[in-house]
């Protein structure tokens, strides 16, 4: 049959071929029906609609027939960096080295935190440092104008005894203060100084953590954050301490006493291995550090105002509030910030923290800082004594309002390295948050940067 | 004898009087006023005997004058006047007496149509006042004035000078102070250019233009480089060039802004407020330029930074003039009229309506309208 229909054809014709092959399809051609022309395509862009203008854009149906499906593209196709999101990106920083801390050198760079003074990871930092050095791939700060003031002061305080160096950083909420305290620390350590850094004292005394009153003391002891201390303090210190020896002994109960002359770390152990044991060995130990003129120490604080707070969250058993110096761990940093307890070498440093409504600043302690106090305060407002007393002494470091340029841009260029900005960095992005944020840190990163999606 | 009687009856109304005749020179003493024959006085002006004269009489006067300063235009041979002079003629900027008071002038209460009739007359008189005027004829020029300005208001200069908006002045300092409004909020704002630490403080004359300012001392560095090269550069010939150019860095400064003594992170918590006021520097690419002061009153926080936005987008354009038709295209300078929207009776809010339910009974009565 096919060899029939193909002897009827002409010899050149496709169909002829096309049948000798045996893939010939039947096509119908209907004489009546005119075949469609091209598409007319309306007039583009914008066309006048009487007084309106109307925008018209079509897709020319021409050409809709000759795009070709769409098919995936192979690995080796896709070298952009935005198909490569498996790849973590590691920030390439200078290390916050003592001996990298020149002003030529370190003012307004970004210098990641070394790793092996172990502070961080011991310590820990305070909640909002916690979240961006979970976001950014390496812990690091910007190096400003304050933090060298601040790191030359310490460097005067480590001959000098702690009762002449109580500092307390100041300014408004976002300014920094809590990152100057952290690179101090940080420095601190680098430079051979025996750090002890709380950076969340206000858990002292909002009661999440156990109390018990103990009747030899007439303090109520925490037990369980006396160990936390005891254990962050020995694994970041653990070299230091186990230079230096007690000088008197420490009665254990049940067991053998801690001999005077043993290594400090031996005194912690026995605090770390019984716990009721802790808030005493804290106590000891704060005392035996005070005595030693070998090394420096350095009590750094962050929220330091919830130590001057008037009442606290705990309850005796009347109900009533307890107030901060009945509790052992305050009252331990309450005496060595107001001077009636000292370290031989070094210095206690604090860093308020503004921006929180549970526990403002007090009066007592602004007026010893020379701070306004938001609310008026004559002289028919009470002042606690206690809390007068314990503030006495203390100097104001006040951290500057605004970052410089330099220093916004070496932040901006961190956070666009490790592509966390949403928009486009360009200059434009970084001069508009930096003045929508009048140059606060905390407000220009996280309200600006990380909060906008711009073109 | 009736008729007689008659007759002497009727005799007195049938006196034959001469009126115009022959009066003896004694019998015109003593004689009083009612005896003289009264003329009627002639009327000031034909157009006694219209409807309006004084009317009129105005319409007379200017068209007298149109023909008189015609024909001495004419003769002057700047009338008829070719297209491209006319064209080339100063814009007229006549303020013509309103409808009552021009009325009141002419003491006629005018309608439309009378009123346009003179107006068209002392249009006609002002074209041929510029055509004299413009080919420096005086004397007639001022003639034709002098009858024209009889029809112009007293406030013509206060008039012409009202509806357009007055320039924003500066102050010794640079500083310019325009208000911002939106909502129920209103805006004092003030702008001053930021003065880097190059520049010298006395640079008080911070209009945008350049090119108007006095050379800066040679130890003053400032930001745009004018390359001068005044004498023969030397230095090839006598020691090698450095291989890299050192460049001073430029230096930046940033836009702060303070409202209500307060800076503006802590006035504007929202993110949104805050974009909305950079928003005209950031289109005007001038973030940096320019400190803002400003003192907020009234409304929430969506009116007060909207105020402030338009009073910085007023600022930007009193110090940088060629930024204009970019905010205008983004409507920065409009000042927004939407408003909240009164409250109607018989709803519950401006648009907010009243529940009706009715019940099967279908009683007026029993339909309960909740408030």
């Amino acid at each position: 049959m096919l060899s029939l229909a193909s002897r009827s054809l002409p010899a050149g014709s496709a169909l002829a071929s096309a049948s000798r092959n045996g893939t010939v399809q039947s096509v119908q051609v209907r004489g009546y029906a005119a075949p469609k022309g091209p598409a007319k395509i309306q007039k583009q862009g914008f066309v006048n609609k009487g007084k309106k203008k109307k925008f018209i854009q079509t897709v020319d149906p021409n050409k809709m027939k000759r795009i070709p499906a769409f098919k995936p593209l192979t690995a080796n196709q896709l070298k952009s960096e935005i198909f490569h999101e498996d790849v973590k990106t590691e920030l390439q920083l200078p290390v916050f080295r003592p001996d990298a801390l020149t002003e030529s050198n370190a003012l307004a760079k970004v210098m990641e935190f070394p790793t092996q003074s172990n502070l961080i990871n011991r310590f820990g930092v305070p909640k909002n440092l916690n979240i961006e050095y979970r976001i950014l791939s390496k812990s690091c700060a910007v190096v400003r104008d304050i933090t060298l003031t601040a790191l030359d002061k310490l460097d005067a305080a480590s001959a000098s005894s702690s009762k002449d160096n109580r500092v307390v950083l100041t300014g408004s909420s976002g300014c920094g203060k809590s990152v100057v305290l952290l690179q101090a620390a940080e420095y601190c350590a680098g430079r051979g100084w025996i750090v002890m850094y709380v950076p969340r004292v206000h858990h002292t005394v909002d009661s999440s953590t156990a109390y018990i009153y103990d009747s030899r003391t007439r303090t109520y002891l925490q037990p369980r954050f006396s160990w936390q201390v005891l254990r962050r303090f020995l694994d970041v210190n653990t070299t230091l301490l186990q230079d230096l020896k007690t000088t008197k002994e420490f009665p254990v109960e049940r067991k053998a006493p801690v001999q005077a002359g043993s290594p400090l770390t031996d005194l912690i152990n026995v605090g770390l291995q019984d716990g009721s044991l802790a808030p005493s060995v804290l106590s000891s130990l704060m005392t035996e550090l005070s005595r030693q003129k070998t090394y420096p120490v350095l009590l750094a604080l962050d929220n330091f105002q919830a130590l001057y707070t008037r009442t606290t969250r705990y309850r005796d058993p009347k109900f009533e509030a307890i107030k901060p110096y009945h509790l052992s761990v305050p009252r331990l940093f309450l005496e060595y910030a107001s001077g009636k307890k000292t370290f031989a070498r070094g210095a206690v440093v604090g860093a308020l923290s503004e921006g929180r409504a549970d526990f403002v600043t007090p009066l007592e302690l602004c007026e010893a800082l020379g701070l306004p106090f938001p609310r008026p305060a004559g002289p028919y407002v009470r002042r606690v004594p206690e809390i007068v007393d314990y503030s006495q002494g203390l100097q104001k470091l006040a951290v500057p309002e605004k970052l410089s340029i330099d220093e916004a841009a070496s932040l901006f260029d961190v956070w666009n390295t490790d592509k966390a900005l949403h928009s486009l960095p360009d200059d434009d992005l970084f001069m508009s948050k930096y003045s929508e944020a009048s140059g606060n840190a905390r407000a220009f990163v996280w309200k600006g940067l990380l909060a906008t999606l711009t073109s | 004898m009736f008729n007689v009687l008659r007759q002497q009856a009727r005799a007195p109304l049938r006196r034959a009087y001469a009126t115009q005749g022959y009066v003896p020179p004694a019998a015109a003493n003593n004689i009083g006023q009612s005896m003289i024959p009264r003329f009627k006085p002639r009327p000031v002006s034909p157009t006694f005997y219209t409807g309006l004269p004084s009317y009129f009489e105005n319409v007379n006067t200017l068209e007298s004058a149109i023909t008189t300063s015609r024909n001495i235009l004419q003769n002057l041979q700047l009338l008829p006047l070719p297209k491209f002079a006319r064209d080339a003629l100063p814009e007229s900027t006549p303020v013509w007496k309103g409808k009552d008071e021009l009325g009141f002038q002419v003491e006629t209460k005018l309608t439309t149509a009378r009123y346009r009739r003179l107006v068209g007359l002392l249009t006609q008189l002002e074209e041929f006042r510029k055509i004299a005027d413009t080919a420096g004829c005086v004397e007639v020029a001022e003639s034709i004035g002098d009858v024209t300005v009889l029809f112009q208001r007293e406030n013509r200069d206060a008039v012409l000078a009202g509806g357009k908006k007055k320039p924003v002045q500066f102050d010794k300092y640079g500083r310019t102070y325009t208000i911002g409004r939106r909502k129920e909020s209103s805006a004092r704002v003030w702008m001053i250019p930021v003065q880097g630490k190059s520049q010298k403080p006395a640079a008080a004359a911070a209009s945008s233009v350049p090119s108007v300012q006095a050379p800066l001392p040679p130890a003053a560095e400032v930001n745009e480089s004018q390359n001068e090269a005044t004498s023969p550069d030397l230095t090839p010939f006598l020691s090698p060039k450095p291989l890299a150019k050192t460049e001073e860095p430029t230096e930046v400064t940033a836009t702060n802004i303070i409202i209500n003594n307060v800076p503006l992170i802590k006035y504007f918590p929202h993110s949104l407020d805050r974009e909305r006021i950079m928003r005209p520097f950031r289109l005007a690419g001038l973030v940096g330029a320019y400190n803002v002061f400003a003192i907020a009153r009234g409304g929430g926080t969506t009116g007060q930074s909207g105020a402030v936005a338009l009073g910085v987008a007023k600022g930007i354009v009193a110090h940088a003039p060629e930024v204009q038709p970019l905010l205008k295209k983004a409507k920065l300078l409009r000042r927004d009229p939407r408003a909240v929207e009164r409250k109607k009776t018989g709803r519950r809010k401006a648009r907010k309506a009243v529940r009706i339910f009715f019940f099967s009974s279908c009683s007026a009565s029993l339909m309960l309208t909740f408030y």
